[in-house]
């Protein structure tokens, strides 16, 4: 076996060779704890896992939270992995007063839909009006209130599970900010669609986001409608209808191809054609009005239609979208797709077949129940391979959070950590394409990208990020002993990570930095940005 | 080329210490040949973001139809400049003219995707990965070029794109940089001491990390970083009296000016340029369309101004996902249409000529009896210009589905 060919680095404080010896011969089994392994289909521990306690609490808060906070991996290893993760899956609106705080000093979370389409409706106002406009400045201040949000909840919440699943959700089901009314309308999608539903059934939330105005405003489905429709003149009878009369396939093709079967479904153009008339009429409220969801018997086409071979019988109008979701939702083809990418953002960017597997038979189980298949993920044997330690690299956003978490920052209520997220490459609800953000190492280590995070990772460390206060005396000692101090930076901020050979390197920088509280910051900065920090 | 030696020979190192190497890269190194010299040539790639309107960039200012059709928003005979009788370019782009008159620049009309999608993202989508109503290919034609014309000097600025992300068009295994200002590239420090201690500490951690595309891309990031000091950004000046407008498209435009100036090996360049996609009040020979071609001309002249006769190398090919209506719609703006113009400009395009076939502004003509039918496949200029400015060797690998024929070109480069 050659040790240097397989990226791992959740060997810890073991060197290479004696931790490859163990696996070899299959002997430690510490960790994660066969108690722990309850409701699963799969048997756990896997029998080859040769992980130790910190490097199994390690796995699982780098996969199913934000990375560790500073120390929290030797907590999750007393606790258990998996039981840790048990807890996580189990929680439900527990008491968290830090996240409780975060919310309460965003007055944008106060605003319910209306309030928001009122808003809108004013800048848009003042905007054709040439007005240099409060109104615009003020949705501006409220959008920036919503990203920052994004990071604040995901460093703070004790639920890290649910912001991790809210965030694939929405990249699942992606909205973008930028496109017109979505400017008002995202929030609510966030908080009203999709947080609720990001531990429950897909079904669910599949529904939900299809009747949820951000996302028929988004694709195009409030311009869908039945050939032939004629829309209610307003205004100068002269001028040429600016409506498009027909149906657009927009939504219908991406709830195919992206929300549902995936590009390789089994469905075809005539059923994309089908699922846009089936969709017809499935609208929004103008913003004035509200902007809520809405179904249009006008706009609707009740002639009969076929998907996938199922026959939809005509005269039906909103019901039958129903049926259709409903049926999508349970398509094998849906089921497959959807754990594909669930595997791929927890286990491995390519994801192993055996726990794709578990993970749909997890589904069918329990009616697509998104606890249970998270549940079944964590104990596959390919979850705790020694292939998938450490093998994905974290997205922009999972990087600053995991930063900032490792070295117990507290983030500001201002969008300046959004805003180094959005530098690194990931602008927070800013993704354009309704595929959202990319899952695959390819698509974030672009050498510009990586010397942005070196510097993101060193200012921070210094207490120069603007946007997030640091107090690294709360989680390390001043000392002059360097060895002993990157030994505490490993434990401490890289959760038992480091290389051998990172660890040489930091130690041989601080040689000559005889300030200990700079040669403090040089070690967690140059850890922070490491190799070892951008895997997870 | 000192670069390349030393890039070749760092990673020729690297390959023996390091097992887990990015294949690519220690291909690509294999591949370079260190001391040949490249031929310097250039291909910048603008694109339009949004769908900008053809029919105003190029005015069919001898068709009736035209005028008919846009009661508020077309360009008024008066205020068009003519070009050839038939057709003119907007009044904003008249920056523009002495390169038409030079023979340096020739538009493309009625060009766009065989794919008739007009959702901006999807035709954006199609536009860049090269593959019209494919939706699964991964990576961008640029990149497949890369991937596929190994025979480059090993440089990490072989293909560059101006903003904070690498565009789709960009994305894939040949390695290419998203530099959103030549000025901050590389790490930050208070002083050139502690800059390069850091940077030599960072890339200690990185030079035996054994994770092959971190290591790869962290190499290349801090090449670059080096060369880009080397040509110290912050003190260009362009050249010729040329002036570049203010915005990030202009700056975006003269740091490709600069980047080539400097001999660093880049080839491929790309910069986007949105507000194109005018609905509402779009205005005629004034107004917010007006505005942003304005901005777009002069940028483009202060470009070729700028490099004076490295313009010899280059070409500069603009581009937008499709164009709109030929009818103005009820708020005084285009919708989403098909067929737009593009340009290409430089030393070795053929210009002076307005190309592609005019399809006709006729309702029969039209695609879907409303908008401007395509009669380019947008594939085809592309190819040519890989093909006779870069001299790619296969297209069919960068263009899969569409089989290399010259005979579809143009004719948009000298021979």
């Amino acid at each position: 076996m050659n040790i240097a060919a397989t990226p791992r680095y959740a060997c810890g404080r073991l060197a290479s060779s004696v931790l490859a010896t163990l696996g070899m011969l299959a002997l430690a089994v510490i960790s994660p704890p066969a108690g722990a392994a309850t409701a699963a289909s799969r048997p756990s521990p896997p029998a080859h896992s040769a992980l130790t306690a910190s490097d199994s609490a390690l796995h699982v808060l780098q996969r199913f939270a934000y990375g560790p906070r500073a120390g929290q991996v030797a907590e999750v290893a007393r606790e258990g992995a998996l039981a840790w993760l048990d807890s996580q899956l189990a929680a439900d609106g527990r008491d968290d007063p830090r996240l409780a705080a975060i919310e309460r000093r965003t007055p944008a979370l106060a605003l319910d839909p209306e309030d928001w389409a009122r808003r809108f409706a004013a800048a848009r106002r003042a905007k054709r009006e040439g007005m240099a406009g409060e109104e615009r400045a003020e949705v501006r201040e409220l959008t920036g209130q919503v990203r920052a949000l994004v990071i604040a909840r995901a460093v703070t919440a004790e639920d890290q599970l649910r912001e991790v699943m809210a965030g694939f959700w929405f990249d699942h089901f992606n909205v973008f900010l930028d496109k017109g009314a979505d400017r008002y309308l995202l929030p609510g999608y966030v908080e009203d669609v999709i947080r609720p539903r990001a531990l429950g059934r897909f079904e669910d939330l599949l529904l939900a986001t299809a009747q949820s105005p951000a996302m028929l405003f988004y694709l195009d489905n409030v311009k869908s409608v039945a050939p032939g429709m004629q829309p209610a003149r307003r205004g100068d009878p002269a001028k040429p209808a600016r409506r498009p009369v027909g149906i657009n396939e927009n939504y219908a093709r991406e709830l195919l191809e992206l929300h549902t079967l995936g590009v390789d479904g089994g469905y075809t153009q005539q059923d994309v054609i089908a699922v846009a008339r089936i969709l017809t009429g499935w609208s929004m409220q103008p913003p004035a009005q509200g902007g809520a969801f809405v179904f249009r018997p006008r706009a609707h086409d009740f002639g009969e239609k076929v998907v996938l071979g199922a026959r939809f019988p005509a005269g039906h109008g909103e019901e039958e979208g129903v049926r259709l979701l409903r049926m999508l939702a349970r398509h094998p083809a849906t089921i497959r797709h959807v754990c594909e990418k669930l595997c791929a953002r927890f286990v491995s960017d390519q994801p192993p077949d055996g726990c794709v597997d578990a993970a749909v038979g997890a589904w069918r189980a329990s009616d697509g129940d998104m606890r249970a298949v998270v549940r079944a993920i964590a104990r596959t044997p390919e979850f705790w391979d020694e292939q998938a330690i450490g093998s994905k690299v974290k997205t922009p956003l999972e990087f600053v959070v995991s930063a900032v978490r490792a070295v117990g920052a507290e983030p500001d209520s201002g969008a300046r950590l959004a805003d180094a997220v959005a530098r690194l490459g990931q602008p927070i609800y800013r993704q354009a394409s309704p595929a959202g953000y990319p899952e695959r190492q390819e698509d974030w280590a672009n050498s510009g990208a990586l010397l942005a995070r070196m510097n993101f990772a060193v200012a921070l460390a210094a207490g120069r990020q603007p946007g997030a206060s640091v107090d690294l005396d709360a989680i390390l000692p001043v000392t002059i002993e360097n060895s002993a101090l990157v030994d505490a930076v490993n434990e401490r901020v890289l959760g038992g990570a480091m290389s051998a050979h990172t660890r040489s390197v930091i130690v041989a920088e601080l040689a000559d930095v005889p300030d200990p509280v700079r040669g403090r910051a040089l070690a967690v900065g140059l850890a922070l940005g490491s190799p070892e920090f951008q895997r997870q | 080329m000192k670069l390349s030696r030393r890039a070749f020979l760092r990673a020729g190192g690297l390959a023996m210490v390091s097992y887990g190497m990015d294949p690519l890269f220690l291909a690509r190194a294999v591949y370079a040949k260190p001391g040949a010299s490249s031929r310097g040539r250039v291909l910048v790639c603008l694109f339009q973001r949004g769908a900008v309107d053809g029919l105003s960039m190029l005015v069919p200012h001898g068709d009736a139809r035209y005028y008919k059709e846009r009661p508020n928003i077309a360009i008024p005979e008066a205020s068009v400049i003519d070009l050839d009788g038939r057709f003119g370019f907007h009044p904003a782009l008249a920056p523009l003219k002495p390169l038409w008159d030079a023979g340096q620049l020739a538009p493309i009309h009625a060009i766009g995707s065989p794919d008739p999608t007009r959702s901006h993202f999807d035709a954006q989508d199609y536009m860049e990965s090269g593959t019209p109503g494919v939706k699964s290919t991964s990576d961008g034609w640029l990149n497949r070029f890369c991937q596929h014309q190994r025979e480059h000097e090993q440089t990490p600025f072989r293909a560059v794109s101006f903003g904070p992300e690498l565009p789709r068009i960009l994305a894939g295994s040949a390695p290419s940089l998203a530099i959103g200002d030549l000025r901050a590239f590389g790490l930050r420090a208070p002083n050139d001491a502690a800059r390069d201690r850091l940077t030599r500490a960072f890339e200690a951690l990185y030079e035996k990390a054994p994770t092959g595309l971190l290591a790869s891309s962290a190499q290349e990031g801090f090449e670059a970083a080096n060369t880009l000091r080397r040509i110290e950004p912050d003190r260009y000046q362009p050249e010729h009296d040329a002036r570049y407008p203010n915005g990030r498209f202009g700056q975006s435009l003269l740091q490709i000016a600069q980047l080539i100036k400097a001999d660093v090996g880049l080839e491929i360049a790309f910069a986007d340029v949105s507000g194109w996609d005018t609905h509402v009040n779009q205005g005629a020979a004034q107004g917010q369309l007006a505005t942003r071609l304005g901005d777009f001309a002069q940028a483009l002249a202060a470009f070729a101004q700028d490099l004076g006769e490295r313009m010899n190398d280059v070409v500069l090919v603009t581009c937008s996902e499709f164009g709109r209506t030929i009818a103005e719609n009820g708020s005084i703006g285009t919708d989403h249409g098909r067929a737009t113009a593009m340009m290409v400009m430089g030393g070795a395009v053929k210009g002076g000529r307005v190309l592609g076939r005019w399809p006709g502004l006729e309702p029969a003509a039209r695609f879907e009896g409303r908008d401007l039918a395509v009669t380019t496949d947008f594939r085809d200029l592309f190819a040519e210009l890989l093909d006779r400015h870069l001299g790619a060797g296969s297209l069919d690998a960068v263009f899969p589905g569409r089989t290399a024929d010259p005979t579809r070109y143009l004719g948009a480069l000298r021979a």
